[in-house]
């Protein structure tokens, strides 16, 4: 930390620049990737590095290092990097304010994983793919595991000082699955940054594989749905994905301000008992006291009792909104800028039993379980579904297979017809040029229209 | 110090790759640049087997102290990693194709050149169309290096690098906005076509405009090349993998030798077609890249190997390897993925379809099922087309099967586009036949 400080005010004292910031990273990784009993990747990763922003001239420029000795150049190229960038701009970039901070953030693990000998590990994964392979049905599987610790610092020219103990753990795995029907596949991603060893306490080995082999059979046995716009019933995985694809990202300020909700904060755009938020989740992926501009992390009420209330912002956007900076900067890592990402999204409880919604749907689809999803400024969505099941006069009938879903977002929250009173969250990850850790989720919800099913049939 | 010698001591294997990129971008939004940058990395990766154990190791540096270190790590993870029985060997020398090389003007291009391509194109974007707003655009150069060695004796280095440009549009209208309108073009050196660019993309804009509703139903579609890759990436790519033919979980098992798509197709995986910016002679592991037919005239010819894969199947690697450079494993992936072009201009096809749809992009395709060719994808933006003229934007969902459309191909292109997003190739655009739709814009 002294030594970046010092580096800070030598480039006070030398640069006309209006903020600097520098981010510093070591960070070492675990990664494996057992596929079909083989370690096909078993590797220690050392991660090290320096990201550094510069505001000069009213446009930013960015730089990175990996070299410590190199750390004064990357100043002096990011700086330059923003007087390039200043000629191709006519307003000047304004930063909001913020609380600036002095604190260390410790991890919140109670067993971190460079505490765990990697022979555990390994037991573990081998363990979870001999329940996978008990499976008649399996045909190949891959298990992918993850862990990370090492330490993040953030130091600004405003005086920001923010030391993180970085850490996390995430698992991805993907079975195929052969019977007499043909071919499928179901994936499970899970992740903490939040709880470390103790994770798996709760995720158990057995509750993973049979979790996983549901989906797979699900999509084994089931039928091609029919194409068309019907009702549908979605789980809180579902629903947790479309508020992520289809209301998250045009609710980050850099793309509301191309999207329809541009013109719509402070309007009903939903029924009054729908509300979305942005926030701290027990067990989120997304979690964290600070974002990468140091600015405190709190929830954003995205839709409230119908409203489009709040976007998330950056302390850029904050200032083009005048609003205030709400922590949503985040940057996967030291190499990339931070921008404008979600971190836990989801909608509110409402006051419905699973059964009630499900009442009176002489035919629809109760989708459970995603393989992906897009959005774009249009506030078109897609939502890819690998578990889901037929609704046939209120009941949950034979499970379908390779669909996906998608509608305009805008037409689409005002058809939620009931929300459900249960809650539960997924953990993933959402590519928008870096990767981010999210979670996503909320109660059942249904949509009596809105929702285009994509079937073969 | 000679680290391979230095790795003899703790492996019976050893491959030290190691991989240098400097990059200079800008990025433009709302109309001006909001960020410009330079980015240095190296990363090296060691990769050793001791007693068919195989350990890994990635740093962020390639001095010498450091490389020793992961070697060191490299080992140790290896002595906690199970046997691989199946392992054989790390590829022995090869003989490479001659490399083309490295631009000169890439290697002294400043950031102020970017700057300008995108301020200009935002500004004359602006000036033809006050109602377009540029969402987000990226221009800027690569210049890669790479360095891999083995304990038998193979080592190369390559360069290679190249210049990009891309924007992405939309158009407001009644407090929404069109569909997002893309396009890019790529280059080895500083030619880049931005006119073309900013042409195709407000001739696009303009019809997106209109909005107009989709019918439910089977029609003609008209797939452009960005939105061909996107299907193909996840839906053909996936299954031309030998890792998979060997487990037995690819679609195409044992159709080698089969016809199993249309006769008007032929796809090759071609590292050095002249549209390739990226003209590799060696993959991740150093095997010579060549020519790999996948697909001829609708026959199935190949897979795609590595020499891991290649090993174990007795077929050989075909220089297919690719690496994670962050968790250092490897994967199978083309190189460069080309449909050889057909006989008509893509005005011709379009003025062909009475009713039908034209696809610039998709959503969702990575949401496609790898093990069966199964996709369900939204279509945005697509253009309806009536009487062979597009009458206006619209977004709809399609459904199908990868095996199973490219066995109704009417008709492809004799213009082609290299493709660098999505899926990395050479595309035409490509007229199906029958192709299931279900309405999404209203």
């Amino acid at each position: 930390m002294e030594e970046l400080e010092k580096l800070l005010r030598w480039a006070e004292n030398n640069l006309q620049a209006e903020y600097i910031e520098i981010r510093y990273e070591d960070v070492s990784r675990f990664h494996a990737q057992l596929k079909d009993g083989i370690f096909k990747t078993f590797t220690t990763q050392q991660s090290h590095g320096y990201g550094i922003r510069v505001l000069a001239q009213g446009a930013w420029g960015f730089s990175t290092t990996t070299k410590d000795d190199d750390v004064k150049d990357a100043i002096l190229r990011a700086y330059k990097m923003a007087r390039v960038s200043s000629t191709g701009r006519k307003e000047k970039v304004k930063l909001a304010d913020i609380e600036i901070n002095e604190d260390v953030v410790r991890s919140k693990m109670q067993v971190k994983p460079e505490d765990v000998s990697i022979e555990e590990k390994v037991k573990r994964m081998k363990n979870l793919e001999r329940l996978l392979k008990k499976g008649d049905e399996v045909a190949s599987t891959e298990i992918r595991y993850e862990d990370a610790s090492g330490e993040k610092l953030l130091v600004t020219s405003e005086g920001t000082r923010i030391r993180w103990e970085l850490g996390y753990i995430w698992q991805y795995l993907w079975v195929t699955g052969k019977n007499e029907k043909g071919l499928a596949a179901a994936r499970d991603e899970i992740g903490s940054v939040d709880y470390g060893w103790e994770f798996f306490e709760k995720e158990t080995e057995e509750l993973i594989a049979e979790r996983i082999l549901k989906k797979l059979r699900a999509q084994l046995n089931g039928v091609y749905p029919k194409r068309g716009e019907f009702p549908v019933v979605a789980s809180p995985i579902i629903v947790g994905i479309i508020a992520h694809e289809a209301l998250g990202h045009l609710a980050e300020a850099d793309l509301t301000i191309n999207s329809p909700f541009h013109n719509l904060i402070g309007k009903q755009i939903a029924p009054e008992y729908v509300s979305m938020s942005d926030r701290l989740v027990e067990g989120g992926f997304g979690n964290d006291l600070y974002d990468d501009e140091g600015t405190r992390v709190r929830d954003v009420q995205i839709i409230k009792r119908g409203i489009l209330q709040e976007i998330m912002l950056n302390r850029e956007y904050a200032a083009r909104y005048n609003m205030e900076p709400n922590g949503h900067a985040r940057a996967e890592n030291y190499s990339v800028p931070p921008i404008i990402r979600m971190r836990n999204t989801v909608f509110e409880r409402g006051d419905h039993t699973l059964e009630e919604l499900l009442e009176g749907i002489k035919f629809g689809y109760y989708l459970v379980d995603y393989r992906g999803g897009q959005a774009e400024l249009n506030s078109s969505f897609q939502v890819g579904v690998q578990e889901g099941y037929i609704i046939r006069n209120g009941e949950i009938a034979e499970s379908i297979k390779d669909t996906s879903i998608s509608g305009i977002a805008i037409d689409a929250l005002r058809q939620i017809s009931a929300v459900g009173k249960d809650f539960d969250i997924e953990m993933g990850r959402c590519g928008k040029g870096q990767m981010a850790y999210v979670s996503s989720g909320g109660p059942h919800m249904r949509f009596d229209r809105g929702i285009v099913v994509g079937g073969q049939r | 110090m000679n680290l391979i010698k230095f790795g003899e001591k703790y492996f019976d294997e050893m491959e030290i790759a190691i991989y240098r990129r400097k990059e200079i971008r800008a990025e433009v939004e709302l109309n001006q640049i909001s960020l410009s940058l330079a980015r240095d990395r190296t990363v090296a990766i060691i990769r050793g087997i001791k007693d068919h154990r195989l350990g890994i190791a990635v740093v962020e540096s390639d001095q010498e102290d450091k490389l020793q270190d992961s070697i060191i790590l490299a080992h140790k993870m290896a002595k906690m990693n199970t046997p691989d029985e199946r392992w054989m060997s790390l590829p022995g020398k090869q003989s490479y194709a001659t490399p083309k090389p490295v631009e000169d003007e890439l290697k002294s291009v400043e950031p102020d050149f970017f700057v300008k391509l995108l301020i200009d194109a935002s500004k004359e974007i602006k000036n033809q169309d006050p109602r377009a707003m540029v969402a987000g655009g990226e221009a800027g150069s690569t210049l890669s290096e790479s360095e891999i060695m083995n304990s038998h004796g193979l080592e190369v280095s390559q360069e290679s690098g190249g210049t990009y440009f891309y924007l992405y549009l939309v158009g407001r209208i009644d407090g929404g906005v069109t569909p997002g309108i893309f396009d890019m073009d790529v280059g080895r050196g500083l030619e880049l076509n931005v006119d073309r660019v900013v042409t195709s993309l407000l001739d696009k804009l303009k019809k997106a405009y209109t909005v107009v509703p989709a019918k439910n139903g089977e029609f003609p579609v008209i797939f452009e090349p960005f939105a061909l890759a996107e299907l193909l990436e996840f839906t053909i790519v996936p299954a031309i993998s030998g890792e998979r033919k060997v487990k037995g979980t690819s679609y195409l098992g044992d159709k080698l030798g089969q016809k199993v798509i249309s006769e008007k197709i032929t796809i090759v995986d071609d590292p050095w077609h002249p549209l390739n910016v990226e003209q590799l002679i060696a993959d991740d592991e150093g095997v010579a890249t060549r020519q790999t037919e996948i697909f001829s005239r609708g026959t199935f010819r190949s897979y795609l190997w590595d020499s891991y894969w290649g090993n174990v199947s007795g077929e050989g690697s075909t220089g297919n390897a690719y690496r994670n450079l962050k968790t250092g494993g490897l994967g199978i992936a083309p190189h460069n993925l080309v449909i050889l072009s057909g006989s008509q201009n893509v005005e011709d096809i379009l003025s062909s379809v009475k009713e039908g749809y034209l696809v610039s992009l998709l959503q969702g395709a990575h949401s496609s099922n790898p093990d069966t060719g199964d996709f369900s994808v939204v279509a945005n933006p697509a253009f309806k087309i009536e009487d062979g003229e597009i009458v206006g934007s619209t977004v709809f969902m399609m459904s199908g099967n990868a095996l199973s459309i490219l066995n109704r191909v009417e008709a492809i292109s004799k213009e082609q586009r290299m493709v660098y997003a999505m899926g990395k190739g050479v595309y035409p655009h490509i007229l199906f036949q029958d192709v299931k739709i279900a309405s999404v814009a209203k």
